[in-house]
């Protein structure tokens, strides 16, 4: 989904092309390095081939049918940084010349799209690469369009957090985190994801009986990317702490009975009250299980941002931990 | 001797393009390379100017071995480029610049001419080949006669001494074709080299002083333009003559095996 | 309509929209004399204030400069409207149109909706509207390829220049070769075809579609360095300014400054 202008304010606009700048420079010496000079024709050919490949409307399981953007293809193809290029390319292309998506939030649609898009990809498809292309192709293009998908929902959803007038009204987008990121979610897990696993897997599939050789980019790249991906995102959980309060169904029994967060739910809520004592069921399981990091702060850290991002990068481990678990016991 | 082929052969992904070639290209001359489609025509303007070397055998042009290591020296791959100029068959690969100003301007900047210069070099050679109206048009929409006379500005601009062309005149109409062929029979005067590959036996007889008919990769004859004309036998296993449809005045269609004559 | 009929016509539509740009930027209107520098800065500069803005009658008077500007430039009204306003409109209105009623505050006499929610809708659907007809005016008076020589007052690298100016030029092409072979696809189906048939179509479409880059991309290659190409890239710009120039510089200075001191 390419973000139009007035969406994000100008300071998230901002932050998302600082984000983004030295993914290019580092993506731009790695081209270099890799292509020297047959850069400048591979490249421009292959963001051509994406920017067409975006308009393709493509036929998808149930009757409906969606556009792809092709970063899982690109990344199985040229490799991580060169698709994350080539799909910048095609965005910016398409926002300057062709009006989709808006000039302020370049940035932010190749971070989402491209920058990470391209991470991701890679990193769900190198592991599988060998044993199951197609698959890993398909799943690597699926993992890489939600991971943007959720992104622009969280760059949606804080906009009315920071950002509103003086009479309250939000000045970007209006919805909060609860309601951008199903809303996002919904669309990108059926159809838009279905729609990069049928053109990533589709066109991986062809290859491999057409051209096989146009497949070896992909596994050329240095694993490194992968894990700068998830540091880039460890270091981004914080942004979770400004969403103040708890977030919508993450409550305790005891918030029930304290004026303060009872004010909070129901601000949440569309301004339905709480009921007056904590739901039964909720009294009775809340205490089965004491997390070893309640409230996410471990008892002997101070800070709140610092107790934060160290849950966060806990927590983020773990899945690492298991996700790679996963992998190895499917090789 | 400005090329020199020692047999020569150019394998491409398991094909063999070009098999055991030897010819020799004196300084001033202007050849006809005629041959089929697959015939290596192309493969060998290729390696002529210096985009792909043989896998057996030698060129050497004015002597020096084109190799990847001399093209790597900068002195000889500046020179070189400006002395050959290789026109693609394919207008949509040649012209690859946003603009018909810039696709011209693109050799000079290479050899890093001074800017000044490029734009006053650009300007003449587009006044030159009259298309000079054409400076800020995109290459994509121009119709097929004027890209081929931007491909050529793109490469008249560095005034090189050796002209390659891959079938010049394919999927023109008549007229363009004709300007083309005058315009190369103008130029082609003097100490200059053209070497013209085709399959148009029209206006052999005009671009051409020599004949070089290619089959399969290989050299099968080497005369004068009339002589390859004359013999019918020759173009017939190279596949240059082909069958041609016509309709009488009377309304009836036939055909039979022709090949075009001035 | 099919998949394909869709994909065709979003492909038209693209083709169309290049083919109208091109021929915009070649008449006499206003902004196509200036420089375009001066253009990409000032109307980029505008946008961002669009989009700064804190009240929205500035956004207004934006937009209506926009349409002006628009008028003055022989751009036709109908132009702007089909090509940005109306997509626009149906894209963030649809996603305006909740928010009068969702966003709390105070409310307006005694309809559902709130002033916020009023107020939050008029920000989102101007600064879309102002943003994309400053957009448009960008680029349907400027030659493309000025465009993004003119990115270079951003400080954007040679080499991605040259990408972008090699992109645009092989987007066309590419756009014409999809254009037609679905239209070959097309005209070759018989009756409807199962829902794994046509993903197959689509997907042998953007496999086919990826071989013709990749080989193009290699004979560009040999073209480029038919035509002394090393590596570096050089990109020679005729941009000079005029007086006029000048004054049009001052001139958006100006309008920016004031639409972000009215929008604080």
């Amino acid at each position: 989904m390419h973000i139009p202008d007035g969406y994000l304010s100008p300071a998230t606009c901002a932050t998302m092309y600082a984000a983004s700048a030295p993914f290019w420079y580092v993506a731009l010496r790695r081209v270099r390095k890799a292509l020297h000079t047959r850069l400048v024709p591979r490249l421009s050919l292959f963001a051509a081939f994406s920017f067409v490949v975006m308009m393709f409307n493509l036929p998808l399981p149930g009757g409906t049918t969606g556009h792809a953007v092709g970063i899982g293809l690109a990344t199985v193809v040229l490799g991580p940084w060169a698709a994350m290029l080539a799909v910048s390319i095609a965005i910016v292309i398409q926002a300057l010349f062709f009006g989709d998506g808006g000039i302020t939030a370049i940035g932010a649609n190749c971070f989402n799209m491209a920058i990470v898009g391209a991470l991701v990809a890679y990193a769900v498809y190198r592991p599988l690469a060998k044993r199951w292309p197609v698959v890993a192709a398909g799943l690597a293009g699926y993992a890489a369009i939600n991971i943007s998908a959720l992104l622009a929902a969280i760059e949606f959803g804080l906009q009315p957090l920071w950002y509103r007038d003086a009479s309250g009204a939000p000045l970007y987008c209006p919805y909060p985190l609860s309601v951008t990121i199903p809303a996002m979610m919904i669309g990108h897990l059926t159809i838009a994801g279905f729609a990069e696993l049928v053109i990533s897997a589709g066109v991986v599939a062809f290859l491999r009986r057409s051209d096989p050789a146009m497949l070896q980019g992909g596994a050329s790249s240095r694993p490194i990317p992968a894990w700068a991906a998830l540091a880039v995102l460890l270091i981004l959980t914080p942004l979770g702490i400004l969403a103040a309060g708890s977030a919508w169904g993450e409550w305790m029994a005891s918030d029930f009975s304290d004026p303060a967060a009872r004010a909070q739910i129901a601000a949440q809520s569309l301004h339905q009250p709480p009921p007056a004592h904590a739901p039964q069921g909720l009294a009775r399981l809340a205490t089965i299980w004491t997390a070893p990091f309640a409230r996410y702060a471990p008892p002997f850290i101070r800070g709140v941002s610092f107790g934060y991002l160290l849950s966060a990068m806990f927590g983020t481990g773990l899945v690492m931990l298991s996700c790679l678990t996963v992998v190895r016991l499917l090789r | 001797m400005l090329f020199d082929l020692d047999r020569v052969t150019f394998r491409y992904e398991g094909v063999i393009a070009l098999d055991d070639l030897s010819l020799s290209i004196p300084e001033g001359s202007r050849v006809g390379l005629l041959g089929a489609n697959g015939s290596g025509k192309s493969t060998l303007l290729r390696l002529l100017d210096g985009l792909c070397f043989p896998q057996d055998g030698s060129i050497r042009f004015r002597g020096s071995e084109l190799t990847e290591a001399r093209f790597a020296e900068d002195d000889f791959a500046c020179g070189f480029r400006r002395e050959v100029g290789l026109v693609f068959q394919n207008p949509d690969v040649q012209l690859f610049n946003p603009t018909v100003f810039d696709e011209v301007a693109f050799g000079p900047l290479q050899l890093r001419w001074p800017k000044s210069e490029v734009r006053e070099r650009v300007a003449g050679i587009l006044d030159r080949l009259r298309i000079a109206h054409l400076r800020d048009r995109v290459p994509h929409r121009l119709s097929g006669g004027e890209k081929k006379r931007v491909a050529l500005a793109s490469m008249l601009v560095l005034d090189p001494a050796v002209l390659l062309l891959d079938e010049p005149t394919a999927s023109l109409d008549p007229r363009s074709q004709s300007q083309i062929i005058d315009l190369l029979v103008e130029w082609g005067g003097g100490a200059k080299t053209v070497i013209v590959a085709t399959h148009d036996l029209a206006d052999l007889e005009d671009i051409a002083d020599r004949c070089c008919v290619l089959d399969s990769g290989r050299l099968v004859a080497e005369r004068a333009p009339a002589e390859i004309l004359r013999d019918r036998d020759l173009l017939e296993r190279a596949n240059l003559v082909h069958a041609h449809r016509h309709r009488h005045a009377s309304g009836a269609m036939h055909s039979h095996p022709h090949e075009h004559r001035r | 309509m099919s998949f394909l009929e869709r994909t065709l016509e979003g492909l038209h539509e693209a083709m169309q929209r290049a083919f109208e740009a091109e021929h915009s930027a070649a008449s006499r209107g206003l902004l196509q004399q200036i420089d375009a520098r001066i253009k990409v800065l000032g109307l980029f500069a505008l946008i961002v204030a669009a989009t700064m803005s804190r009240r929205l009658w500035p956004i207004a008077a934006l937009l209506a400069l926009a349409i002006v500007l628009t008028a003055l430039s022989r751009i036709s009204i109908r132009t702007l409207v089909s090509r940005v306003w109306i997509g626009a409109l149906l894209f963030t209105g649809a996603i305006a149109v909740p928010a009068l009623f969702l966003t709390p505050g105070t409310a307006i006499g005694s309809l559902p909706i709130t002033r916020q929610g009023a107020t939050t809708a008029g920000f989102l659907i101007l600064r879309v509207e102002t943003a994309a007809t400053l957009a448009i005016l960008l680029v349907f008076t400027t030659p493309w390829a000025h465009v993004l020589k003119a990115l270079r007052v951003f400080r954007v690298p040679v080499v991605f220049v040259a990408v972008f100016g090699m992109t645009c030029r092989y987007i066309l092409l590419l756009l014409d070769t999809a254009h037609d072979m679905f239209e070959s696809r097309r005209s070759r189906t018989v009756g409807t075809l199962s829902g794994s048939e046509r993903r197959h179509m689509a997907v042998a479409s953007a496999g086919v579609l990826l071989n013709r880059s990749s080989q193009l991309s290699g004979d560009v290659y040999l073209a480029m360095q038919s035509r002394g190409f090393r590596g570096e890239v050089y990109v020679l710009d005729d941009f000079r300014m005029t007086l006029r120039d000048w004054a049009a510089l001052a001139t958006f200075a100006a309008l920016v400054a004031a639409a972000v001191w009215a929008g604080r």
